[in-house]
């Protein structure tokens, strides 16, 4: 038996490894400006590694679990990644400017509140609003609604809500809830950006003007398609590499020693939320697993994690920006444990 | 990254997509059963994807995609971006080299695909609670009685009218053995969205020593006393008098009825 788990992990060597490091290697000897990339992927890639290396005398599992881990996340993600860079895509090349201006109200104040709730109409997870966001900047909507419908859109929509009911069953409140936070949140942040955000945050590419007179519209659709897909699929799997590996170094049985004080919970799932980077349609299933804990803890899970997770501020950081997503993330995250505490202080 | 290596990621994730979904059931070590028709659609959507952008640069499309290059379609490269081009190329497919970890994914589905989550994560894990249930019918006269075992759990731990009391049951799931003890878990692991958000049901086995670890098996036996039958202090465990190991169910992460071995 220890025969055939020696072997197992002799030949994760060259699938796993090596062609991080290739890349790593690659990068750094063209000189790249940006290091972070390679801070970000060391981050990502050195605790596997050291579960790897841990694994070589102790535990091969671990590693398999990892690997699993990693692959179920990317798996679960891609087609819902794949639905946003398809509409960021058609946004892109299909949707004049001009239909944006005319839905959202004139004054970004407003426009803020409205974007967030016509995240509604976008079923899926947080990876699909990512560059589903960036396509509106592009296409001249104000960044603040898009970052509102970027932060509402995984939060509110039907099937997350739907799997929230069927999650806390007998408690509507929970769904209200976390309807209520959500959106709150969102517009919060809206305004934030609207009244402190800077222009300079944010990566200087994102201004684009979309469809170009004397171009195919279908040839821009598939290659706007393709190169988001492959430039937010390749942050996807970074995001999915960091969240199983703490899914696999941290046992949930360390969550309970957590439950006992009501403030510490609150804070403690917030950062598990960040920490896990459950799909927002399942993190319901979640959240009602752990059982220990508070239903105000619990919604603060629910809110936040649609909001800021690890897999999302690497997106967010391929897409606009490592000095965006720092700041944005961290602001997200105290706002969504303020208005979950509101929200839920009244309603639970 | 230039635009064959584009060819061949987008290529090899849809192949990969397509090989775990549509030709074999490796997705069901990762996520739910439901995903099938997404995966199976979104494998086809990237493979044509990777048609289509080796059929627009082949070398004799000469021209016809001439003027798309350095115009950018995508928000990434767009004019304002020298800086980025100057290091990348001037061509479009300036795809940052993240890209290339899209690899791993599409190559480990495709070659050498890691097993579903087992024993390893089940012991480290606390058993996940099982839901209330008020009424309960009685239990069917047949016996061996196969149930799951999160309706044992809950016949066991709240079942005021002690049905479960006496009878013979038939479990299925994998074994986690426990450390340091001669007792072992019978597990089952539950999704509810991929295999990063697993649970597990777990009953504990006394009277047979551990199969190893993983094993998947049939155990047969009565309810272990331990605590007050229908009550939480109740344990939910049994004592084994039958085991029979048995293939790996299709999909292994429901907590379904067992079929009845009729061997």
């Amino acid at each position: 038996m220890r025969e055939t788990d020696v072997l197992g992990e002799e030949a994760v060597t060259p699938s796993a490894v090596p062609a991080a490091s290739v890349a790593a290697d690659d990068a750094s000897a063209r000189g790249l400006p940006r290091f972070w990339p390679i801070l970000l992927l060391g981050a990502a890639v050195v605790p596997g590694g050291v579960i790897f290396a841990a694994g070589r005398w102790a535990d091969a599992p671990a590693l398999q679990a990892w690997r699993t881990v990693c692959l179920a996340v990317t798996v679960q993600a891609l087609p819902f990644l794949l639905l946003g860079t398809a509409l960021s895509g058609a946004i892109n090349a299909f949707v004049p400017a001009r239909v944006f201006s005319r839905v959202l109200p004139k004054r970004p104040v407003l426009a803020v509140p409205v974007a967030g709730v016509a995240g509604v109409v976008l079923p899926g997870c947080e990876c699909a609003s990512v560059p589903v966001a960036n396509s509106l900047i592009n296409r001249g909507v104000t960044p603040a609604a898009a970052f509102a419908f970027l932060l509402s859109a995984p939060a509110v929509n039907p099937v997350v809500l739907t799997a929230t009911a069927i999650a806390f069953p007998g408690k509507p409140a929970m769904v209200l809830a976390r309807l209520l936070a959500s959106l709150a949140t969102a517009a919060v942040m809206g305004w934030l950006w609207l009244f402190l955000g800077r222009e300079k945050w944010l990566r200087p590419t994102v201004r684009h003007t979309g469809h170009q007179p004397g171009h195919n519209r279908w040839t821009e659709f598939r290659r706007g398609f393709q190169h988001d897909f492959l430039h937010a699929g390749g942050f996807l799997v970074l995001g999915a590499m960091a969240a199983a590996t703490f899914n696999v170094t941290v046992p949930r049985t360390v969550l309970d020693t957590f439950s006992g004080s009501p403030w510490l919970s609150v804070l403690f799932l917030a950062a598990l939320a960040v920490l896990l980077a459950v799909c927002s349609e399942a993190d319901a299933f979640v959240a009602a697993s752990l059982t220990g804990f508070s239903p105000l803890a619990r919604l603060t899970f629910m809110v936040v994690g649609p909001m800021v997770d690890l897999k999302l501020i690497a997106l967010q950081t391929g897409t606009f920006g490592r000095a965006f997503a720092v700041r944005f993330s961290t602001a997200t995250m105290v706002v969504a444990v303020l208005c979950s505490a509101l929200v839920g202080g009244f309603l639970l | 990254m230039r635009r064959p290596l584009q060819v061949a990621l987008l290529v090899l994730s849809g192949l990969g997509l397509l090989h775990a979904s549509l030709f074999t059931d490796l997705f069901l070590r990762y996520v739910k059963e439901g995903m099938r028709p997404l995966l199976i659609a979104s494998g086809a959507v990237l493979l044509v994807l990777g048609v289509a952008e080796a059929w627009a640069s082949r070398p004799d499309a000469g021209t016809a995609h001439a003027p798309h290059d350095g115009h950018g379609h995508a928000p990434h490269d767009g004019h304002g971006n020298a800086s980025r081009h100057a290091v990348h190329g001037h061509d479009h497919g300036s795809v940052p080299r993240v890209a290339w970890l899209l690899l791993l994914p599409a190559l480990s589905l495709l070659f050498y695909a890691p097993p579903a989550l087992g024993a390893y994560t089940a012991s480290r894990e606390a058993p996940r609670a099982v839901d209330r249930q008020s009424h309960f019918d009685p239990l069917p006269a047949t016996s061996p009685l196969p149930m799951t075992l999160t309706d044992f759990t809950r016949r066991v731990q709240q079942d005021r009218e002690q049905a479960i009391r006496g009878r013979t049951v038939l479990l299925t799931g994998f074994v986690t053995p426990e450390k340091g003890r001669d007792t072992w878990y019978l597990t089952r692991i539950i999704l509810s969205c991929c295999a990063a958000d697993a649970q597990s049901v777990k009953v504990r086995i006394y009277g047979t020593p551990a199969p190893a670890a993983d094993t998947w098996v049939s155990v047969t036996g009565t309810w272990h006393p331990g605590g007050t039958l229908g009550t939480t202090s109740a344990q939910a465990a049994m004592d084994a008098r039958e085991i029979k190991k048995i293939p790996r169910p299709i999909n292994g992460y429901t907590d379904d009825l067992p079929l009845v071995p009729t061997r």
